[in-house]
């Protein structure tokens, strides 16, 4: 118990810490140039290039809000729910991920993003008894290693050009001054190179397109907090990085990087969500729906990108300010949803979708506040998921007018992918509540799940719900402050107030059919609603009368078959083909990067095998390759 | 508070549309059919009688109608016919307003326990988000944000694509090619969004081949009676939003003092021009097989999305 506490209580500290740090370090207007912060705590290294700078960038200042807040929220499950050691885990993992956010100097980030590093695989590897949860902290480990390598490089690259200094102050005024002192601070060729190896080191961590495979496997095996601050938390500060690099360290970025950004983005979001619908697991599909709402983030940074190489300052602002909103608010509804995972974990001892149903009931608390979740990530008005989805929408049309012509195509299709991820993300949500908390248990035999009490568990649940209908009903609170900070990347990012109807939009959208709720409700009370048995063409009612998960997904299981490989096996037991006893339907779809793989290893062991034969080991043979070889060479030079 | 007045006419309405398409395409099959006042007979009589629901179903169900009538409503109040209301003058609002609607009544089919409507809310969610993206970019087609289809006719200011902008501040007459594809993207969206044949049947009595009743098939009395209106305005205010796609609507707004008759028997009678173009859709061919449906959203997709490319190309005319 007291392990617990000392965790908790540190946990609390870390989010007061950043709570205290997004607030204190608030942009005012003497900002005159990006990155030129404030460096509060420097300690020397025997070389410039190895000093330790921490400040605050008001570029990292929404990512400490969404720490300050996922972190309390995470302290309060961690009050009753977890193991004690793993709130003390989770107290370093926010410290550490604390000092990337503060790092202003090469070595200080490299140094803290190893750490948080490092301590998301002692999360990820909790219950390190199962085989697959080795598995996965080892694939995790590799993944996060050889990210870290790309960015050490980058990182390096950077101090080399800096004259050796490691401060970011100092590279980032130099890009900023860069076009008054007629001296370009970074050629062409170097800082495309360090564009991709950020793209490769940053997006691996954050899960997007093709290096997302980590994130299904390690995500889901750890302890609820930790999924919650692995997917809502660690996911945003590599953003956070990719932002440091793109808008600072390696600025002003190219047009081109924007429709890199924009294009995996958008792969991101639709292969992201692909996924999750034909997932079973609930934790696995929470895990691709991260790779989705990355997606969705690192979109916005493209149009930054791309709006800014075009002179559009005011859209730059506008897209920056949309995916920091996204960020933040993937950051809360995605804590909330795995927090809820780990209640019907807990309560009805399984995440499979297909034994799951009936948990409105018992779970009285946490149903109500997982339903506020999914409403938030699918991006439906009111809450806020709404309003950043559809402020990234507005940014893209809005793009529309200002890039480039052949450019405007590539907006055009992140309209049409983004359109189908929300209803893509529409109909797994449909899928996740309606199965798991509607209906009833699917398990055979069904086993009783025992009706919840309100304990520290769901006031978590419940404090990330608050917050997500606040940001929703209330989008001008984190809407002025995103712009305040957007505006210290340069003059004319600000975003002129051109959305009168953002600050009523949510309300007015939902005021109707609030309405017609409650009218439902005063309807069913005084009149009266008779219960019947459901019609199931007069047979009895099961519960195996129910649709199942897969059975749901079916028809975009068919679809998108070409993506989804799906791989059916139909076994019929007994009897004879007319009147089998027992059928057995099992449906698995492969992830193409996995396939991908799988068949390159392959291809690289055949070959291996083939070429076997010419190491048969008989030593005249090697005589005879000598000989050969010797005959070859005499002739290529006799020419 | 002039949005009122047009929700209230469009309710007063939507019945009597969806009456009169169900009459004349019993004439067109050679049946006499009901009578075009039936719908609203139905609704009175559905008001009247008691409701049941699924024992042990939660309040998800119970207010799923109720929120799908405010969401049909609310799209009501949005149709750009006044101009009233401009905190909803806004084409992904819209989008994102009509999926709340469908994602409440599909888990309120999940709910009720029955495989017919467990397989209609995966059907219905499906095509669903097929149709979202051709809805959005067929809209996006004709809106003024766009650039402007011949350069010195200027354009709008940065921020939200309205409704009330579509085709407006380009010349109609430079409606063109890149229009006509946006609006027969629409016009499959509309069969779709209405629940028509080839995607859907309204007047199908197979739980198996239902999706958009299917949602329904649980629900009686006065929760039916909501379900029902829902979709009655719904379909109603999709007419009227087809009606803005089509150029002739922008030249009446340049007078404004006979804007009111002329307008209003615009719009009525395009409206009942696209209906009756919906009736002989209905009456020519059969419904589709499910896994065909998604071929035939994947062209109206294609031709959105040449549309809008059309026009960011500056290729529109």
């Amino acid at each position: 118990m007291r392990l617990r506490l000392a965790g908790v209580f540190a946990t609390w500290t870390i989010s007061l810490l950043a709570a205290s740090g997004a607030i204190i370090g608030a942009p005012r207007p003497t900002y005159h140039a990006p990155g030129l912060t404030h460096v509060f705590a420097s300690i020397p290294g025997p070389l410039p290039a190895l000093r330790l700078d921490f400040g605050l960038d008001p570029l990292a200042l929404p990512f400490l809000a969404l720490l300050a807040m996922l972190g309390f929220a995470v302290g309060v499950w961690c009050l009753r729910r977890d193991r004690p050691i793993d709130a003390v885990l989770i107290a370093g993992f926010m410290a550490a991920m604390l000092a990337v956010l503060v790092a202003r100097s090469a070595a200080a980030f490299f140094l803290a993003w190893e750490a948080m590093s490092l301590v998301s695989v002692f999360l990820v590897a909790a219950h390190h008894e199962r085989r697959d949860v080795r598995r996965a902290a080892l694939v995790y480990l590799v993944v996060a290693q050889s990210g870290a390598l790309c960015i050490l490089l980058a990182l390096s690259v950077l101090v080399a050009y800096n004259s050796g200094d490691g401060s970011f102050a100092a590279m980032a005024y130099a890009n900023y001054a860069a076009p008054m002192l007629r001296a370009p601070a970074l050629p062409p060729a170097t800082r495309t190179a360090v564009f991709l190896l950020a793209l490769v080191g940053f997006g691996s961590k954050a899960g997007l397109l093709p290096l997302h495979f980590w994130l299904p496997r390690a995500h889901p095996v750890a302890p609820p907090s930790a999924s919650a601050l692995l997917s809502g938390a660690m996911l945003k500060v590599a953003l956070y990085g990719l932002c440091l690099v793109i808008f600072q360290l390696a600025a002003p970025g190219a047009a081109w990087w924007g429709v890199v950004l924009i294009t995996i983005g958008t792969l991101s979001a639709i292969g992201g969500v692909l996924y999750a619908l034909v997932e079973h697991d609930l934790k696995r599909l929470l895990a691709y729906h991260s790779v989705e709402n990355v997606g969705i983030i690192t979109i916005g940074i493209g149009v930054a990108v791309l709006a800014e190489s075009n002179r559009y300052e005011q859209l730059a602002g506008l897209a920056l300010i949309a995916a920091l909103y996204h960020a933040i608010n993937h950051g809360l509804f995605k804590g909330l949803l795995f927090l809820g995972a780990g209640v019907v974990a807990e309560s009805a001892g399984t995440v499979d979708l297909e034994k799951l149903g009936g948990l409105w009931r018992p779970l009285r608390w946490t149903a109500p506040l997982f339903l506020v979740g999914c409403v938030a990530i699918v991006g439906l008005p009111p809450l806020n998921g709404f309003v950043s989805e559809w402020l990234t929408f507005q940014t893209l049309i809005n793009g529309f007018r200002v890039v480039q012509p052949d450019e405007r195509l590539v907006l055009l299709g992140a309209v049409m992918g983004l359109a189908l991820t929300g209803g893509l993300a529409a109909t797994c949500f449909v899928k996740v509540f309606g199965i798991v908390f509607l209906g009833q248990s699917r398990r055979v035999p069904e086993r009783p799940v025992a009706r919840e009490n309100f304990d520290a568990g769901t006031a978590a649940l419940g404090i990330l719900a608050a917050l997500c209908a606040l940001f929703g009903l209330a989008p001008m609170l984190a809407f002025d402050p995103l712009d305040r900070v957007v505006a210290t990347l340069g003059p004319g990012f600000e975003w002129p107030s051109y959305f009168h109807s953002l600050p009523v939009l949510p309300v007015t959208l939902i005021a109707l059919p609030f309405a017609g709720a409650i009218a439902c409700v005063v309807l069913a009370t005084r009149r009266g609603v008779r219960r019947v048995p459901t019609w199931t063409c007069g047979s009895p009612v099961t519960p195996a009368a129910q649709y199942t998960a897969t059975a749901f997904s079916k028809p975009l299981r068919t679809i998108f078959a070409f993506v989804l490989l799906p791989d059916r096996r139909r076994v019929v037991e007994a009897g004879n083909a007319w009147f089998p006893k027992h059928i057995v339907y099992t449906t698995r779809s492969r992830d193409v990067i996995d396939e991908t793989s799988r068949r390159f290893g392959a291809l690289a062991l055949w070959t291996a095998r083939r070429s076997r034969a010419l190491q048969s080991g008989s030593l005249r043979l090697y005589l005879a390759y000598a000989v050969v070889a010797l005959v070859v060479v005499v002739m290529l030079a006799r020419r | 508070m002039i949005f009122v007045l047009q929700v209230l006419i469009i309710v007063a309405l939507a019945p009597l549309v969806q009456g009169a398409m169900k009459s004349l395409r019993a004439r067109l099959q050679g049946r006499p059919g009901p009578s075009p006042l039936q719908p609203y007979r139905d609704l009175a009589k559905l008001w009247q009688k008691e409701a049941l629901l699924p024992e042990g179903v939660s309040s998800i169900a119970v207010c799923a109608p109720g929120i799908a009538l405010g969401v049909s409503l609310t799209f009501a109040a949005m149709l750009p016919i006044f101009n009233a209301l401009p905190a909803l003058d806004d084409v992904v609002a819209l989008v994102f307003l009509l999926a709340l609607g469908r994602f409440f009544l599909a888990l309120a089919a999940l709910d009720s326990r029955s495989a017919f409507a467990g397989m209609a809310a995966s059907r219905e969610m499906t095509f669903a988000s097929l149709v979202e993206p051709t809805l959005l970019t067929a809209l996006l087609g004709a809106a003024a944000l766009l650039p402007p289809v011949v350069p010195f006719l200027g354009s709008q200011p940065l921020g939200v694509a309205h409704l009330s902008e579509l085709w407006l501040l380009t010349d109609p007459r430079f409606f063109g090619l890149a229009g006509m594809l946006g609006f027969g993207a629409f016009f499959l969206v509309l069969l779709a969004e209405t629940a028509r044949i080839p995607i859907d049947n309204q007047e199908t009595h197979y739980e198996l081949t239902m999706i958009h009743e299917g949602l329904a098939l649980e629900y009686s009395g006065w929760q039916l009676a909501f379900l029902q209106i829902a979709s009655y305005v719904r379909q109603f205010s999709f007419l009227i939003l087809s009606v803005r796609l089509l150029p002739l609507y922008g030249s009446w707004v340049e007078s404004p003092l006979t804007y009111w008759l002329t307008g209003g028997l615009t719009i009525l009678s395009c409206c009942a021009a696209i209906a009756v173009l919906i009736v002989l859709v209905e009456t020519a061919f059969a419904k589709l097989r499910l896994f065909e449906v998604p071929q035939l959203l994947g062209t109206a997709l294609i031709l959105a999305a040449t549309s809008v490319a059309m026009r960011l190309l500056g290729a529109a005319l």
